[in-house]
């Protein structure tokens, strides 16, 4: 099988490096390089697809759909992946989404609201009610599951009393310009070029602060090698996303969300104890965290993420539609479980769940692009849910 | 025939080359009551789990004869068909189920086709509520509108429905009141009576020379004796517990005792699921600067709770107040304890202690992440350094910082939560059963560190069901017994009989300089 140095230096696992009974190269593989094993079998969908289409599918044109149509569910996953993390889960987000997007058209429609304020009254609603979800799972102890499911129900009936039931159009160009638009391809190659160069200066400066502490620096050839590894991914990205229109908005917005998640959830103090959280409560607790305000602000956050999806879904429609978001939390949940979030708590990340919701996408694209059926998408995207949190289980199970 | 029921012979049972007992005798006769006794860890629970096949035949050395003939058993379930039926410290109910229902777990009476065969279970339950003199109980109603003692006894019409011959009681008393004890000892007479065999084991020792008619005592997995209870008395059951020198385990400093820091008045704590029952009642002790305090007693006297109830960790409610330097502070959460200077290493470490998914440096660092951080972001490099420091300073084994912290021994990751619990700086530290499942060397270097901590100021409880420990480590002593503070001991000359006699005996017994 594959045997990858890229092994994140960090997090050497113990007991991981022999192999277990069954498929011990699968397993060994999975377990200690997730997202390159996912990597791999996005290769094997989109050559598949690849194949079958004659080419088609790997058109910058379906690219750049195929991203498109992955970002509602990855907005929704990137935040997901933290109410999981802590051991807890949200089944409100799909109706949450739905009815602060219908709100969002509401607004924009009857009360022609300036862009800049739609989003802020949608975002602050969305916090709102976040902190609701949050409080009653958190405070007053009512399992998450039966508050996503409160909600689930409630805020649907909510967004169908809102809107009358019907669809609710045309929103303004300013608005549809958040779900359809596209950053000028200028402005693309300039923003692969300051990423890239921000890649650089943050692997010097952490090479400069060990060397500071007088701690063991990385050799130099390996920070040199992954600051160029991320420079091809953003210059192909950018690249084929420019030989049609551009970066589309959504997935611009998308890009942004995973850069500030990912720094939240590794950098920050606030990430550090979500995972702390999740991994074991009680001792997180006695070592003087406030658990419960943890888990408010990450159900806050969920919330937020909802009103984001919510607007970008109703630009991407150009419509408020009262059946927007249905099902959409179970598919931000099965995204985050295919990129490798633990069912149990404490591991998982944004890219993961990004990768999973991207998974997803790529089936249901190549899918439809072969007109296959919509009963047989369910049952693929069904069974690629079960195979990766199985796979998950067993890789697991050896380590514990 | 044989004149006993049950022999056990030279039983010896290792655990990863630490010998947990090393050959242990232990005879009963037919309706005689045997009296187990032994120090927290001597390995009564071990020889009764070896007796009731949780450890199978095979696992462990020596001989077990049962009738006679040689017991060579692989299941619970195959003793429980010869007879022999244990009853555990925590009740194995089921509380939804009717009384009926519980006594026929896994036992039940079917009729055709899998149906359950209501009516002759109840009317053979409630013969044996009759037979155990309850005949108040109504069979058909859920074991959870029942009080602890009538519960203990469901247990027991339970063994006595499964044709037990010898009945095992692993600290049944533990939860009861004294009245529903009156009623426990009361029917096991009446069992003894009619030719059922039991083993009594119980910290309280008052019970076991009631009861008993045979004392067997144990001590370090070894047999000490087995006397006729006629030949015996508390005073001689506690010394032939103990009975041990301290080895020279303990690298005791002088270190200079300073000004009360902490008062804690009339703390009481309230057990979880059953707030009427009080775990700690009305105990107020103080604590000086530099002072190492041992809270001793046995298991669920209630020191547990007190400790976490001084840390703000307790989940039942508690009241009571807690004063530093003369201030009465919060402590309701950990967090704000935390603030006031207090610290505490909890006992159980796989649960309160470690996060198992993080490495060793994230789990030091977790309550100071805040001190790392520069606009919101942790300063890995310089909490690196910091953490490398502490790995140094309490001599952690570790590869690397960077490792699993579930890759470590259990004395390793100790320290780590010990270290943990440092980085706050606090002035008081409580450390529950600090030297629990942890090596001898371990042992002595966790020592070593107390008493460093103490020099410098920093007062410390220990919480700690060794005796030899608690002596060789404290400047002072407390002694617990079933929620009440029953002794209070200068640890100068004193004895592990002292304290353990303080612990067993209730107030009105106590020794006269315990006041």
């Amino acid at each position: 099988m594959i045997k990858t140095g890229a092994v994140a230096a960090t997090t050497s696992l113990p007991g991981q490096d022999k192999p277990a009974h069954g498929f011990p190269g699968v397993k060994q593989l999975f377990s200690q390089n997730k997202i390159l094993a996912l990597l791999i079998a996005i290769a094997l969908i989109w050559a598949f697809f690849a194949w079958k289409t004659e080419g088609g599918y790997l058109t910058p044109r379906n690219i750049s759909n195929l991203l498109r149509q992955m970002s509602i569910t990855g907005m929704l996953a990137s935040a997901m992946v933290f109410v999981i993390i802590s051991g807890e889960i949200d089944l409100s987000v799909g109706s949450l989404l739905g009815l602060l997007g219908g709100v969002a058209a509401v607004l924009d429609v009857h009360y022609h609201m300036p862009l800049a304020a739609n989003l802020a009254i949608v975002c602050g609603l969305g916090l709102l009610v976040g902190l609701f979800n949050g409080y009653w799972a958190a405070y007053l102890r009512v399992p998450s599951f039966i508050v996503g499911l409160a909600g689930m129900l409630a805020f649907r009936g909510v967004l169908l009393g809102v809107t009358g039931g019907s669809t609710i159009a045309p929103v303004s160009d300013q608005l549809v310009y958040l779900g359809q638009g596209y950053l000028p391809t200028l402005l693309g190659d300039l923003m692969g070029v300051i990423i890239f160069a921000i890649a650089g200066v943050v692997t010097w400066r952490s090479r400069l602060s060990n060397v500071r502490y007088g701690l063991p620096v990385a050799p130099l050839w390996r920070d040199i090698t992954r600051v160029v590894v991320a420079g091809l991914v953003i210059l192909g990205f950018v690249r084929v996303l420019n030989a049609y229109d551009g970066i589309p908005i959504p997935v611009l917005l998308l890009m942004v969300l995973l850069a500030l998640f990912t720094y939240m959830a590794t950098q920050t103090v606030f990430g550090r104890r979500i995972y702390a959280v999740g991994s074991n409560m009680e001792a997180t607790r006695l070592s003087g965290v406030n658990v419960r305000g943890v888990k408010l602000a990450i159900f806050a956050l969920m919330g937020l993420m909802c009103a984001f999806a919510g607007v970008v879904n109703t630009a991407r429609l150009a419509a408020g539609s009262p059946s927007a978001g249905s099902m959409g939390e179970l598919d931000a949940i099965a995204a985050c479980f295919i990129g490798g979030t633990s069912m149990r708590g404490g591991v998982g990340t944004v890219h993961g769940a990004l990768i999973g919701a991207l998974v997803m996408a790529s089936l249901d694209n190549g899918m439809s692009m072969l007109d296959v059926d919509s009963f047989w998408q369910m049952i693929v995207k069904g069974t690629i849910l079960l195979l990766a949190v199985w796979i998950d289980v067993v890789s697991r199970g050896s380590s514990r | 025939m044989s004149e006993y029921l049950l022999e056990m012979r030279n039983i010896r049972k290792s655990f990863a080359g630490v010998k947990a007992l090393d050959g242990i005798d232990l005879r009963v006769r037919a309706g005689e009551c045997v009296g187990l006794c032994g120090e927290n860890g001597a390995g009564k629970s071990t020889l009764m789990k070896v007796l009731s096949a949780v450890y199978p035949h095979g696992t462990w050395e020596g001989e077990i004869l049962w009738q006679g003939q040689p017991l060579a058993a692989h299941t619970i379930r195959e003793t429980e068909d010869a007879g022999i039926v244990i009853i555990h410290q925590e009740l194995m109910l089921v509380p939804e189920l009717s009384v009926t229902e519980n006594i026929f777990l896994g036992n039940e009476i079917t009729l055709p086709g899998g149906r359950l065969n209501y009516a002759a279970m109840h009317q053979r339950a409630q013969a044996l509520m009759n037979e155990l003199e309850m005949p108040d109980v109504n069979v058909a109603l859920p074991v959870s509108v029942y009080g602890g003692g009538q519960q203990q006894l469901v247990e027991i019409a339970k063994a006595l429905n499964k044709k037990a011959k010898l009945l095992i009681l692993d600290e049944p008393s533990s939860s009861l009141t004294t009245a529903e004890i009156r009623v426990l000892l009361n029917i096991i007479k009446g069992l003894k009576a009619r030719g059922v065999a039991c083993v009594y084991i119980s910290h309280k020792l008052d019970e076991v020379a009631e009861i008993g008619d045979t004392i067997t005592v144990i001590r370090d997995g070894t047999h000490i004796g087995t006397q006729p209870m006629s030949s015996m008395s508390v005073d001689r059951i506690i010394s032939m517990m103990v009975g041990r020198d301290i080895a020279n385990l303990y690298p005791r400093e002088p270190h200079p005792i300073g000004e009360v820091v902490l008062e804690a008045q009339n703390i009481t704590c309230y057990d979880v699921s059953n707030p009427q029952r009080r775990k700690v009642k009305n105990v107020s002790f103080s604590l000086r600067k530099g002072e190492i305090l041992g809270i001793a007693g046995l298991v669920g006297a209630g020191r547990t709770e007190l400790v976490s109830a001084l840390f703000g960790a307790w989940r039942g409610k508690s009241a009571g107040t807690v004063s530093i330097n003369g201030k009465v502070v919060d402590v309701s959460t950990p967090q704000k304890a935390i603030r006031h200077g207090i610290c505490m290493v909890p006992e159980d470490r796989k649960h309160h202690g470690i996060v198992p998914e993080f490495s060793v440096g994230w789990n030091i660092s977790l309550p100071v992440l805040g001190q790392y951080t520069h606009l919101g972001r942790i300063d890995k490099s310089a909490e690196l350094k910091n953490v490398m420091h502490e790995i140094g300073r309490l001599r952690i084994k570790t590869a690397s910082p960077h490792l699993q912290i579930t890759g470590l021994s259990g004395g390793n990751q100790q320290k780590v939560v010990l270290a943990k619990m440092l980085q706050p700086k606090p002035d008081i530290l409580i450390l529950d059963e600090p030297t629990r499942g942890v090596d001898v060397g371990a042992k002595y270097e966790i020592y070593k560190l107390m008493f460093d901590l103490a020099r410098q100021g920093i007062s410390i409880i220990m919480v700690s069901s060794e005796l030899a420990e608690v002596l060789g480590v404290s400047d002072r002593v407390l002694v617990m017994g079933e929620g009440e503070l029953r002794g209070e001991f200068n640890n100068e000359g004193l004895t592990q009989e002292q304290v353990l006699a303080a612990a067993l005996k209730p107030l009105d017994q106590v020794l006269p300089e315990a006041a």
